[in-house]
């Protein structure tokens, strides 16, 4: 799976990016919403993927362009994704992003950020407080993310709607986990889309 | 308490594991008091203040068996399941984690004694091809290296696939085959014998060569350790469910390190029943030191294999570590043998300390593989328990 990605995504960047000289984004907006669907895993990556698929969030966010040809971006992004067995999760992240356009309409990027992760625990859990066990819930703790991703995605505009699908797989690094794990791998697939509504 | 490492893994020594819910066949922690009680024993108050002193650091429950000039001493305080407030009891079985060791290496050295077993021999002579494959350069391991930790085979659960797939899949049952493959084809750690560094992995392959050559170690074990000195409350992979025995303590861990402490029993006693040979047997804190006492009165193996297995190999530092099945101890200058265990929702301790002729097995129901502001206390009660027990 990680090779048929991979070489996919980099071997249309090659032969696509020779062509571009400026961006074929001629309707390219700053601050579209991005909603999406996120499919969550603590795994290695491309590891155990069938996992992302039983835990499905919800994202919102937006982006703003960095450079006149759009192929520059930074992301900001708001997710919440349930995991039974860890723990749930709520998580802020800006990523910046390399967009090449590749043929026709459709583009890829290659991102990297950081954010802050609250995560929960998967169960109701204990304190002790004052000589006696106090239940404090599923009170979680929040850490250092960095996301890395690819994507690709599709542009389709016209006069009335922008909208760009898009599907991306993210690595994240949890710092911090617990005093004995420095770093946890987590992972997203995510599926969504750039819209400009047309109020 | 698993011996830690200074390695900077991606993920190291941990079993971070989580548990999704707590289902309701481990919501007991259930068991009749039976043990022995000698109202005499005169260092009972200092034990008892010391076990309080140990559930005040933040420690769900402790259990300590004792066996002296004085004769037996068992007691226990806390909780054996905090959310109905289930007190600890001498009765509770107790997860032995890494001390599970010891009786496997017995059992090795009853089939050396037994002439079925070299401990100089390659450990290829009884492995079949289809295990011994998956170990680096099997041909120059012996058993004796495996026994003491000088194989220099890498460890299982360094691996990060393994660490992070255990912690997604906290119900998932791991078999020794899908151990062994996070090992394959991994460069030995250093030089078959040339040095001593404690790997779960060695204690797999212990009892898989067990099991090649007596077609059951848990069996064997049984057979050859548990009955002979009446170990009814001892058990190793005697049923499917041997796991889910109400008197089996539930098992607590700091997640996050933050002194938060969650039930993780579910995800316990998954991981203990897929280990063989490295963790893996449940018991009673005086039948601990019923074992350990059996043996060093050469009621297991003769006396020469006793000796045998105090040869100790050093570390770095040239101080005595671990013989075969057992580990050397220092505590409160005291010297001691025996093994300690750690597991994510529980430790242990059990030793034998010769020049004072005293047993020890103490048990707690929190996780000791990964760190907790509540050990820092709690190794302070800690040494103010062997204070009591010992000076």
């Amino acid at each position: 799976m990680k090779a048929v990605i991979l070489s996919f995504l980099f071997g249309t960047l090659v032969h696509s990016v020779q062509a571009q000289t400026e961006s074929p984004v001629k309707d390219y907006r700053n601050f579209p919403i991005v909603i999406s669907l996120q499919f969550h895993a603590l795994s290695m990556p491309f590891r155990d993927m069938r996992t992302n698929f039983k835990n499905i969030g919800v994202g919102i966010g937006t982006e703003v362009s960095l450079n006149g040809n759009h192929d520059w971006v930074q992301q900001f992004q708001a997710i919440w994704f349930p995991n039974k067995s860890v723990g749930n999760g709520l998580m802020f992240y800006t990523q910046f992003a390399w967009r090449p356009y590749l043929a026709s309409d459709a583009f890829a990027e290659l991102k990297a950020g950081a954010g802050y992760l609250i995560a929960s625990r998967p169960v109701d859990s204990f304190r002790w407080t004052n000589n006696q066990w106090q239940p404090v819930g599923r009170k979680g703790k929040g850490m250092l993310v960095l996301p890395v991703g690819v994507s690709l995605g599709y542009n389709s505009y016209s006069a009335d709607v922008y909208l760009a699908p898009f599907i991306s797989y993210q690595f994240m690094l949890l710092k911090g986990y617990n005093a004995s794990v420095p770093l946890v791998p987590e992972t997203l697939i995510q599926a969504g889309a750039r819209l400009h509504p047309v109020w | 308490m698993k011996p830690k490492t200074n390695h900077a893994h991606f993920i190291s020594i941990i079993f971070i594991l989580s548990c999704a819910s707590i289902p309701k066949e481990i919501t007991d922690a259930t068991c009749h008091e039976s043990a022995i009680q000698n109202q005499s024993y005169s260092r009972s108050d200092e034990v008892h203040k010391a076990l309080v002193k140990l559930v005040e650091s933040g420690v769900p429950g402790v259990a300590v068996s004792i066996y002296s000039n004085e004769g037996w001493w068992s007691d226990a305080t806390g909780y054996a399941r905090i959310e109905d407030q289930t007190p600890m009891k001498s009765c509770h079985l107790h997860y032995l984690q890494s001390i599970s060791k010891t009786y496997v290496a017995v059992a090795v050295l009853k089939l050396f004694e037994q002439g079925k077993i070299d401990l100089d021999a390659a450990i290829t002579r009884y492995l079949p091809d289809t295990i011994s494959q998956y170990v680096t350069r099997a041909e120059e391991i012996s058993v004796r290296m495996l026994l003491n930790h000088t194989s220099g085979i890498a460890e299982y659960n360094f691996a990060p696939k393994y660490v992070s797939y255990l912690l997604q899949h906290p119900n998932h049952r791991f078999n020794p085959m899908d151990y062994l493959g996070y090992i394959k084809g991994k460069p030995l750690d250093f030089e078959p014998g040339s040095r001593y560094s404690y790997r779960n992995t060695n204690y797999v392959l212990l009892a898989l060569m067990t099991d090649a050559i007596t077609g059951d170690h848990a069996k064997f074990i049984t057979e050859t350790i548990f009955n002979p000195l009446g170990l009814t409350q001892t058990y190793y992979r005697a049923e499917d469910g041997y796991l889910t025995y109400p008197q089996l303590i539930n098992a607590y861990w700091d997640r996050y390190s933050d002194g938060i402490i969650e039930n993780a029993s579910e995800m316990q006693r998954t991981n203990v029943a897929s280990m063989i040979g490295d963790d893996g047997i449940v018991t009673t804190p005086m039948e601990a030191v019923k074992f350990l006492k059996g043996l060093m009165e050469g009621k297991l193996v003769s006396l020469t294999t006793l000796d045998m297995m105090q040869q100790w190999v050093t570390d770095r530092q040239g101080k005595p570590r671990y013989g075969l099945g057992l580990s050397y101890i220092k505590i409160i200058g005291q010297e001691g043998m025996g093994h300690s265990g750690g597991g994510i929702g529980a430790g242990c301790e059990l030793y034998y300390f010769p020049k004072k002729n005293v047993f020890v097995f103490t048990g707690i129901n929190l996780g000791t593989v990964t760190d907790s502001p509540i050990h820092a206390q709690a190794e302070e009660a800690r040494e103010a328990l062997y204070e009591a027990i010992l000076n």
